[in-house]
């Protein structure tokens, strides 16, 4: 059992006036949470110094401008905070984070983790045609109830990883029927328990309803199996892939909105990736054509290969991309199977190596031959 | 346009599209290309992108003027060509702000345009991508429609207000403006032209004034549509306030960087280590107001592409398209580019021979601002 913390408010009351304590009290030196900004037009994350500032804060409204993974690697990267930092962040931004921390990209020191039980997020661009404004009664409603709302993002209908990971304090939200009620925390580590000593509440223990969760989970299931039958469909060899790559721009702007996707300077951007006129003059020999520039569905190739393994199927390079390629539902298909072979859930132990770093002699025989 | 252009009216009896690829075909047979870079349907059918063919069967799928503009196509011209001239000698047709973006390329030595003939065609703008991608064979009968009337309305915001959609910056310009029924005007702007006219038997000795004094016509008012569609655009977001809620949308995906034509560094100045800061500097900037958005400098980023590019911005919408968050950035930056190149009497692609000014140092200019 985990030691738990209620309160008598609704979840979003409990847990700004928990971030107040932690901020007034001077144990914290910011918070890290979804807000809302110019004149609440726009909800985006932000770094809060101020209590008063949390009069604004929205720390579980259902979007995810960026992925929260990126954005805490940017923080940490350079040096970690001299005092720590409360973030509330999502299950799936969390796991981004750990696989990001395992690629040395930031840290966990001075980082309080509060992540929740998510009912996923809407697609970005609803933020900016206020079809999420006319939908978020509905949408809480549906979260009350475990239920999946169907304008979310897709990969958000299908995730079944909605239960956080590595958090200090899980929130329990979905599926929970009074969280606009009654506030309930879970304490997971000795850390959260020594942040919240003096703070008012009604201490117990206790853990997540598991048959809640696992409802849940099987009604994402069911909906996972729709979607990965639907795009399996379409993912069917090179043509296939040409069917619904061709229409790439190569922005790479899922690339650069991945939380797993870290490099500076991308390999496919890189000189090694260019075409010389000779190059050109070849393929033309070859095929009599050749697309300019050159090498679409190679990048997405590449990226998979690259980070599937450690994919953790947030959706935001679906969000991010101008032409409407299922990007988030074809590299999570791909990333499970992927994982599934190594045994590995991508940023849920941040102790596990990534597969790509530990050989293994014994592995993959099958395949050798 | 101060030169003396060279014009022919061609019989188009075929339609300007097979008009022209029967010209490319011819000129591959006499050999005076090797191959054509063009645009051309997905296999889904779903888009257009360039491709650059050899095999005539394929050329003959090319489309001189899609609908859209899924990729700016100085980006093709630039993958070609930017590490060397090759040895091909390669035929380009391409809308004018497309031939605008290579001038400005090939200013900024990312493209050897010694193999390369630039074909221009008036220009009645493209779709935005979205609207294409919601219905694609709707959208290809409505830009044909609009096409018939020289009706912009479905078109790009910057579309609507471009006064260059016929400007010859190219060797070869096709004029359908003016045009008599059935004919088109073939018009040369350089000794390729030239060339190319004389080995295909097109004689440069017509009469185009109805074409010129259309396009005169029509670029005034656009641009006049422009000038009242940039003054709104500066009320709406003059002043910091603004200008911070314009942008506030903005998720650093760098899209607009990304497929912008003249946006050429490899690694771009705010995707550097150099903006990225140790975790105290960030809640120090936080302090100031109690809390700060984080992502930072979102602001920052679009500030400084202006300043890297705008001199060289050719309006031709790219960025706005491939905005995921719907900010109207090109019409942003086609107001500020304006006021950037009138500054120098500079316009962004009209001709090789202008260098840009921000490698043009002159000891007499701007004296206004020394003080």
């Amino acid at each position: 059992m985990t030691k738990t913390l209620k309160l008598n408010k609704s979840t979003d009351e409990g847990v700004i006036d928990l971030l107040r304590f932690l901020l007034d009290n001077k144990k914290i030196g910011g918070v890290f949470s979804l807000k809302k900004i110019e004149k609440d037009k726009t909800v985006a994350y932000c770094l809060i110094t101020d209590s008063d500032e949390l009069k604004d804060a929205v720390p579980f409204f259902p979007l995810m401008p960026v992925n929260a993974g990126n954005l805490l690697s940017r923080f940490t990267l350079k040096s970690v905070p001299k005092k720590p930092i409360v973030a509330v962040v999502k299950p799936c931004e969390m796991r981004g984070f750990v696989e990001l921390i395992k690629r040395e990209q930031g840290s966990l020191e001075n980082i309080f983790i509060i992540s929740f039980t998510c009912g996923g997020v809407f697609p970005t661009k609803t933020q900016v045609d206020k079809t999420l404004y006319k939908n978020i009664e509905k949408y809480w409603d549906s979260a009350k109830k475990g239920e999946i709302f169907s304008d979310l993002r897709p990969t958000c209908k299908a995730c079944d990883e909605f239960v956080p990971y590595n958090a200090d304090i899980t929130v329990d939200i979905v599926g929970k029927n009074d969280f606009d009620k009654k506030c309930l925390m879970f304490l997971n580590t000795k850390l959260s328990e020594d942040l919240t000593k003096d703070f008012k509440g009604e201490l117990s223990t206790g853990d997540l309803d598991s048959k809640k969760i696992e409802k849940i989970k099987l009604d994402r299931l069911n909906e996972k199996k729709k979607l990965y039958d639907e795009i399996g469909e379409k993912l069917n060899g090179i043509d296939g892939l040409i069917d619904i790559f061709g229409k790439c721009i190569s922005c790479h702007g899922c690339s650069k909105v991945c939380p797993i996707c870290y490099c500076t300077l991308c390999e496919f951007e890189s000189p090694d990736s260019e075409y010389k006129p000779s190059n050109f003059e070849s393929e033309l020999q070859k095929r009599g054509g050749i697309r300019v520039p050159p090498g679409t569905v190679y990048f997405h190739l590449g990226r998979l290969t690259h980070i599937s393994i450690s994919c953790v199927a947030c959706g935001a390079c679906d969000d991010v991309c101008p032409v409407d390629i299922p990007v988030a539902l074809i590299f999570k298909k791909i990333g499970e199977s992927l994982q599934k072979r190594f045994d590995y859930v991508s940023g849920k132990n941040i102790d596990e190596k990534i597969p790509l770093i530990t050989f293994n002699k014994e592995e993959f025989t099958e395949i050798e031959e | 346009m101060s030169k003396q252009l060279k014009g022919a009216i061609v019989n188009s009896k075929s339609g300007v599209q097979n008009t022209i690829i029967d010209l490319l075909l011819k000129s591959i047979e006499k050999g005076v290309f090797n191959a054509v870079l063009i645009s051309m349907k997905t296999p889904a059918k779903d888009s257009f992108v360039y491709v650059l063919a050899e095999d005539k069967s394929l050329i003959k799928d090319g489309f001189i003027l899609p609908p859209t503009m899924f990729v700016q196509g100085a980006k093709a011209v630039s993958s070609i060509t930017r590490l060397g001239k090759g040895n091909l000698k390669i035929a380009v047709i391409m809308r004018p702000c497309e031939v605008r973006a290579i001038i400005e390329l090939a200013k900024l030595g990312q493209t050897n345009l010694e193999n390369i003939t630039l074909i221009s065609i008036d220009c009645p703008g493209v779709l935005p991508s979205s609207d294409f991608l919601d219905n694609p064979d709707k959208s290809i009968k409505a830009f044909n429609e609009a096409v018939k009337n020289w009706d912009d309305s479905i078109m790009r915001p910057v579309c609507k207000i471009c006064d260059k959609s016929s400007m010859i910056s190219g060797d070869l310009h096709v004029g359908t403006l003016g045009a008599k029924k059935d004919t088109i005007f073939i018009i040369s702007n350089s000794e390729k032209g030239n060339e190319f006219a004389d080995k295909l038997g097109i004689n440069l000795k017509d009469n185009i004034d109805t074409w010129l004094s259309q396009v005169k016509k029509l670029s005034e008012e656009k641009r006049n549509k422009r000038k009242k569609l940039h003054e709104e655009i500066k009320s709406k977001i003059g002043g910091i306030n603004n200008l911070v809620e314009t942008f506030s949308q903005c998720i650093n995906c760098h899209n607009c960087m990304r497929v912008c034509p003249v946006c050429i560094c490899r690694l771009c100045y705010f995707d550097s280590d150099n903006v990225k800061f140790p975790a105290d500097d960030y809640l120090f900037r936080a302090k100031d107001k109690g809390s700060m958005r984080f992502l930072p400098d979102t602001m920052l980023f679009q500030m400084g592409r202006m300043m890297h590019m705008s001199i060289s911005c050719v309006s031709c919408g790219a960025c706005e398209d491939a905005c995921s968050m719907s900010i109207p950035v090109a019409q942003i930056f086609s107001m500020i580019a304006d006021e950037t190149q009138g500054l120098f009497d500079y316009v962004s692609g009209r001709s090789l021979d202008e260098p840009i000014p921000i490698v043009d140092y002159r000891k007499e200019e701007l004296s206004e601002v020394e003080d």
